[in-house]
């Protein structure tokens, strides 16, 4: 008899937590959990000028991450910057270290199978950048020669399409090691977001680089988990809000040095 | 954990997995024999009666046990064009193995060389043989044979090592998946067949090397 009290109270006191957490187990939203425990973790990719550096102190700072300061800031909550580079910009996300990705991620049809993008707040163009004297006038004239990319961006997608056979493209982990071959001449030309190519020029004048032609233009928004459709929902009135009042125009221009074009609605 | 696993991806890229994973292959035996041939000359370099001599492989030595990889390879491939020297991806990966190798293979052969007997020495010396030939007959047989574990490992830990080559861009394993992950965003399926990869070929060449040491050490020597 004993035992048997003994078994049903032992059998109780494990089923309690699977009894208290099926009271409320409408999993709860991530926005709600965000604004519950008052922070919101952004990805903040500071190898990747202007959209992302690190200023003189060693912080964060550029067009997105001013974007996502804004963005928490209006949420009402903390921001928690999650350093990513190019190719864990996503991955980051996915795999939950990120709320939000909100690292110049170009809307493509690709990335939107695994991730759910939100309306634009911003435009950018990918080029081919090299230095004046190699000889590139469109994407016929890759033919032969070694280009820098970057793994999982948007030029990553775009170039090799347009290079022709025979094009010997080479990959790297990070935007600094792209920029890097570029200026070492491990590579005779580069591809990326025509502000990266122009804050490297600026900054390295006796290189004499300059853009060879445009290979795509895009735009680029913040990114959310499948699901997170509350978030997405908060993230577009945000973008809607801020486009009107023009702050987002502002920090745009503030960091690229141009206006922000007219941004259309997914 | 609502993930749903898609491991059939992995499989549809495997041509580009086997191409990156024989060119990690291919870079650490050649790593692997250059550098063991570096560390013997630098071993040797080291007995040496000139101070300087000893010192340069001493510097050597520890400034490239000292220093991170990463860092080294960057040096290699980024920095040397500024000083003319323009090496291709593979081959900046091979020169940055086998420089990293031959440092930490000079400690290990030097550990080996101390352990051969010096009555050993002592009568090759006074039997007539000069100094290489002493080195070359009576003292690396013994101290490669007493040091073959070590240097295994060390090898071993460099073929692994190689991953960090994809830094500059070397189409190696961790490349190509590193590739394949961002643009099909499957980075677990991916890094866990690459782990399962590494891991095969770290066994397959622990293999080679036991039977290498057999052949070379223990054939046609009784016990």
């Amino acid at each position: 008899m004993q035992r048997f009290l003994v078994s049903i109270a032992v059998t109780l006191i494990v089923m309690l937590p699977v009894l208290v957490s099926a009271q409320g187990t409408q999993p709860q939203s991530t926005l709600d959990r965000i604004l519950r425990e008052k922070k919101i973790r952004i990805t903040a990719e500071v190898t990747s000028p202007p959209f992302g550096i690190l200023d003189k102190d060693g912080q964060p700072d550029g067009s997105e991450i001013a974007t996502a300061r804004q963005l928490a800031k209006d949420l009402g909550v903390e921001v928690e910057f999650v350093q990513v580079t190019a190719p864990n910009r996503i991955p980051a996300l996915l795999a939950g270290k990120a709320d939000v990705a909100i690292s110049s991620l170009s809307i493509t049809l690709d990335r939107a199978k695994t991730v759910m993008f939100a309306n634009p707040h911003g435009a950018l163009s990918i080029v081919i950048t090299a230095p004046a004297d190699t000889n590139i006038r469109s994407a016929a004239d890759l033919k032969g020669k070694r280009v820098g990319l970057t793994r999982a961006t948007l030029e990553e997608a775009t170039v090799p399409k347009v290079a022709p056979e025979g094009t010997n493209i080479v990959f790297f982990d990070d935007i600094a090691a792209t920029i890097q071959a570029l200026l070492s001449g491990q590579v005779d030309a580069a591809g990326m977001s025509a502000f990266a190519a122009k804050s490297i020029s600026d900054r390295n004048p006796d290189k004499k680089l300059e853009n060879k032609f445009t290979v795509t233009t895009a735009y680029y928004s913040a990114v959310v988990r499948p699901g997170d459709f509350e978030l997405l929902q908060w993230i577009n009135t945000w973008v809607f809000i801020n486009t009107q009042n023009g702050v987002l125009a502002d920090i745009y221009k503030k960091y690229t040095g141009v206006d922000l074009p007219p941004l259309p609605r997914l | 954990m609502n993930y749903v696993f898609h491991f059939g991806i992995v499989w549809d890229h495997w041509r580009d997995l086997a191409d990156g994973a024989w060119l990690t292959v291919r870079l650490s035996a050649m790593a692997m024999v250059l550098g063991l041939g570096l560390s013997i000359c630098t071993a040797y370099a080291k007995l040496s009666r000139v101070a300087p001599l000893r010192w340069l492989i001493g510097s050597y030595v520890e400034i490239i046990r000292n220093t991170p990889f990463l860092v080294q390879i960057f040096i290699i491939y980024f920095s040397l064009p500024a000083l003319g020297l323009r090496l291709e991806a593979n081959e900046a990966a091979l020169v940055a193995m086998v420089v990293n190798f031959g440092a930490y293979g000079t400690e290990i052969l030097r550990a080996g060389i101390e352990a051969v007997p010096k009555g050993q020495i002592e009568a090759a010396r006074s039997l007539g043989l000069t100094r290489p030939q002493t080195f070359r007959f009576v003292i690396l047989y013994p101290a490669v044979k007493v040091v073959f574990p070590a240097l295994a490992s060390q090898f071993i830990l460099m073929m692994l090592g190689s991953s960090i080559v994809s830094a500059i861009s070397a189409v190696e394993l961790t490349a190509v998946t590193n590739s394949l992950q961002s643009t099909t965003f499957r980075a677990f399926e991916f890094y866990f067949v690459t782990t399962a990869i590494y891991l095969a070929l770290a066994l397959v060449f622990r293999a080679v090397l036991g039977g290498l040491y057999w052949f070379v050490f223990h054939r046609d020597r009784p016990a």
